[in-house]
């Protein structure tokens, strides 16, 4: 009921500022140029200078949308991080960040004073800044409802851009499997040790898009991972999925890893918590020892590196 | 000597303030209405300074506040409540009261045809229209909230007064106090005193005043508060600046870090601690003696209070307070004293579901309060929804209830499977060989816990469906680090 409420909030709070980015195109007037420091602190407001007839194919951004977390510390380790590898590698493109959670952009701003957009206020700051060219890269692990929902808030704008182009979710093309799967394996040893079970938890969705995560386990397996399962909080496959799996694998000990870019609060809670609900416990009264590792997708490099390809994709990419 | 200072002038107060009153009723200083009691009048003036009378205790209530609702549970009017604002959800019965929303329509209420609506002068700020149209309906408001502790008597009383329980109201204040005076007798005693800080909002780390209830409660509990002297952010509230800053300029000191969490104010987690710049250098951080405390314990005006007080005392002085020395005994063990046992020998801390949409949820285990042989008014309640919330010990379903058979014996087998969960234990590469390892529902559990030395053999078995005894519990618990 609350998390409606906020949904609710949230939305109205985007449509609100559509209303307003809305209203400033309308004015035009003063020299860009002068008003450029403005607009980048005050956003929407900014845009009554009539930012779009300034835009400049040459002005190039790379625009990165996560879901986002409150808590600063592993931000910087796992949001944070996927942005550093990415403006890294483009030096060219001016980096801007924006969160899908309006509950998260409230909190930080309330607690830390630190402003972060959403993504119509990013989208109307980019347009108001000049930029011509910009590349969105989500960091969603696959093409769900976060990535759906990112589009339909992005689409608006396609045409008041020279160019926008998408950098794929991290799960997309078949080779992306095999790729993610090079990623983890390689950062985590415990795989390797086959008296080990090793349990991805990932969130789950109503979308369609929810198979991907049978596909990862399936493709674990196939590469020879036989003692990887994955599984989710929300969805199929459920955690009495991954029960009978680790019953007929026999292990002795499970490891727990979130199959999430951020080790936040459904790590913390659902998977690695201390009540009884958590898969941690559920699987210690079975008996099993179970070790968990709370490190997000974002912490692993081979990870970064493919959100980095992911953009560079879409850059290269032909324009349609 | 402040306290003594404030109470007087608070009892002052209320003698001017009821001598006002009770102009042409011949209640005295006391206006708990149980003098009037033979003339089955009830009169007070409430906190918005409404003069209240009723012929008769009310028979279909609605309470607009979750202590309201609370205390009208204590005081054992909780069958006459026909709803409730939707933060009520103590005691677990109050979660499936119809709801009622000041900032919904007052038409949905009025239908429900109440006799008696009960709220606190915050409704009647935030939501005058609602409240108005309730009493245009000719439907008889109460208003009341305690601003401070001293003024807690004397609100019951109001409750007890408005459903004619002022009997029970006695029982429980002298119940209420005289578990408060214990604790603090026990804890004033304590030598060295240790220091806590309470952190009220995660937004700028702020405190709360020492005349709060939550302050208050430090003192009782035998705490220093670090921040005692902190002054409220606008006269009147009980909330106080403090900064990240001031916490690390005391990070020596501090022994116990406890963060408030509530419907309203999320709080900081454990995690939001330890991820706060410089806090790893807090003592209380670096001994792991932070704690979450939920605020309906501690800063809510309801009988409750008394546990946020005994949980704040026992986080200060954990041995002290988790006595388990009536359990040091070969009697037999029963799944009640089980719980007692690991709750006060692991010095858990009490579980109370954070959220007030608990309740809207589905849960695949156990849901807190619902157990059809433990009443939230039994006495062993903390412990036993403790331990069985941290997935310690297990209750049994049948359909759609839950029952957790208090009496139950508890076997070995039961034993080595609450150990293992609590405990971290390896299984080694010697193992085992159990003769009856078959009758165990948990082998695997079984085997690690004998290869660790946590149980022994008898003639090479285990005898998982073996009673333990209290004492054995006690040894075994020694086992989880």
């Amino acid at each position: 009921m609350k998390r409606k409420l906020l949904v609710l909030l949230g939305a109205a709070v985007i449509a609100g500022s559509m209303l307003l980015g809305g209203c400033a195109r309308q004015t035009d007037g003063t020299s860009p140029a002068e008003d450029t420091a403005e607009v980048s602190e005050q956003g929407t407001e900014a845009e009554m200078s009539g930012a779009e007839v300034t835009a400049d194919a040459d002005k190039k951004a790379v625009f990165v949308v996560s879901f986002g977390t409150s808590y600063n510390e592993t931000r910087e380790k796992t949001i944070g991080a996927v942005e550093k590898a990415i403006a890294e590698a483009f030096p060219d493109y001016e980096q801007r960040r924006a969160f899908t959670s309006q509950t998260i952009i409230d909190k930080v701003n309330e607690r830390d004073g630190e402003k972060i957009d959403n993504v119509t206020e990013a989208m109307d700051r980019l347009l108001a800044d000049g930029f011509g060219t910009v590349v969105i890269q989500p960091t969603h692990v696959m093409n769900g409802e976060e990535y759906d929902e990112m589009k339909a808030l992005t689409s608006p704008y396609e045409d008041k851009f020279a160019s926008i182009k998408y950098g794929q979710p991290l799960l997309t093309s078949s080779d992306d499997y095999e790729t993610v799967i090079n990623a983890i394996a390689a950062d985590t040893p415990q795989i390797a040790d086959k008296t080990n079970a090793v349990v991805f938890m990932g969130h789950g969705t109503e979308h369609f898009a929810n198979a991907t995560y049978a596909a990862l386990d399936y493709r674990f397996k196939a590469m020879g991972y036989d003692n990887v399962f994955v599984g989710t909080v929300e969805a199929y496959p459920d955690f009495d999925k991954i029960k009978s799996d680790l019953a007929a694998y026999n292990a002795q000990k499970v490891v727990l890893i979130p199959l999430m870019i951020v080790a936040g609060d459904h790590a913390t809670n659902d998977m690695a918590g201390d009540e009884e609900d958590s898969w941690k416990t559920q699987l210690k009264k079975e008996g099993y020892e179970v070790e968990c590792v709370m490190k997000g997708l974002g912490e692993y490099p081979g990870i970064r590196d493919m959100f980095v390809a992911h953009c560079e994709d879409a850059m290269t990419e032909e324009a349609e | 000597m402040k306290h003594i200072l404030k109470t007087f002038f608070i009892s002052l107060l209320c003698l001017l303030l009821c001598a006002c009153n009770s102009a042409g009723t011949d209640s005295g200083a006391d206006n708990s209405a149980n003098s009037d009691k033979a003339k089955g009048e009830i009169s007070f003036t409430d906190d918005d300074g409404i003069e209240i009378s009723l012929d008769k205790p009310a028979e279909r209530i609605i309470s607009l506040y979750s202590a309201h609702t609370e205390n009208l549970y204590y005081l054992g009017a909780g069958d006459r409540l026909i709803g409730a604002y939707k933060t009520s959800t103590f005691p677990p019965e109050a979660a499936f009261l119809e709801r009622y929303d000041y900032n919904g329509d007052p038409e949905t209420l009025i239908a429900a045809a109440p006799d008696l609506v009960i709220i606190r002068p915050f409704v009647r700020d935030k939501a005058p229209d609602y409240v108005r149209a309730i009493e245009n309906a000719g439907i008889t408001v109460v208003s009341l909230y305690p601003d401070r502790f001293e003024e807690f008597d004397d609100y019951i009383k109001k409750l007890a007064s408005l459903t004619g329980t002022e009997d029970r109201a006695e029982e429980l204040l002298a119940d209420f106090h005289g578990e408060i005076d214990r604790i603090s007798g026990l804890t004033s005693s304590i030598e060295p005193k240790q220091s806590i800080f309470f952190e009220s909002t995660d937004t700028n780390v702020r405190t709360v005043t020492a005349d709060s209830m939550a302050g208050l409660a430090i003192d009782l509990a035998g705490g220093i508060n670090i921040a005692g002297d902190a002054q409220p952010v606008s006269e009147g509230s009980s909330i106080a600046p403090f900064g990240e800053e001031k916490v690390l300029i005391n990070a020596d000191n501090i022994d116990v870090y406890v963060s408030q969490r509530g419907s309203m104010n999320s709080g900081a987690s454990k995690q939001g601690i330890s991820e706060r710049a410089g806090f790893e250098s807090v003592k209380a951080i670096k001994n792991d003696r932070f704690y979450t405390i939920n605020e309906k314990l501690i800063s809510s005006p309801s009988f409750r209070y008394v546990k946020g007080v005994r949980e704040l005392a026992r986080y200060l002085y954990p041995e002290e307070l988790d006595d388990i020395s009536a359990y040091e005994n070969d009697s037999a063990a029963t799944k009640r004293s089980f719980a007692d046992i690991v709750f006060l020998k692991k010095h858990l801390p009490v579980f109370v579901p954070s959220s007030s949409s608990y309740y809207e949820n589905e849960y695949s285990g156990h849901t807190y309060g619902l157990f059809e042989d433990i009443p939230w008014t039994d006495r062993d309640f903390d412990s036993i929804e403790t331990c069985v919330s941290d997935g310690y010990i297990e209750g049994r379903k049948d359909g759609d209830k839950e029952y957790f058979d208090p009496d139950a014996p508890v076997t070995r087998d039961m034993l080595a499977q609450t150990v293992f969960v609590m405990g971290d234990f390896t299984s080694t590469s010697d193992s085992a060989d159990i003769a009856d390892i078959s009758e165990s529902e948990h082998p695997r559990i079984v085997k690690t816990l004998v290869q660790n030395g946590v149980f022994e053999l008898v003639d090479g078995k285990f005898e998982p469906k073996r009673q333990v005894t209290n004492n054995e519990i006690i040894k075994a618990l020694e086992f989880v680090k």
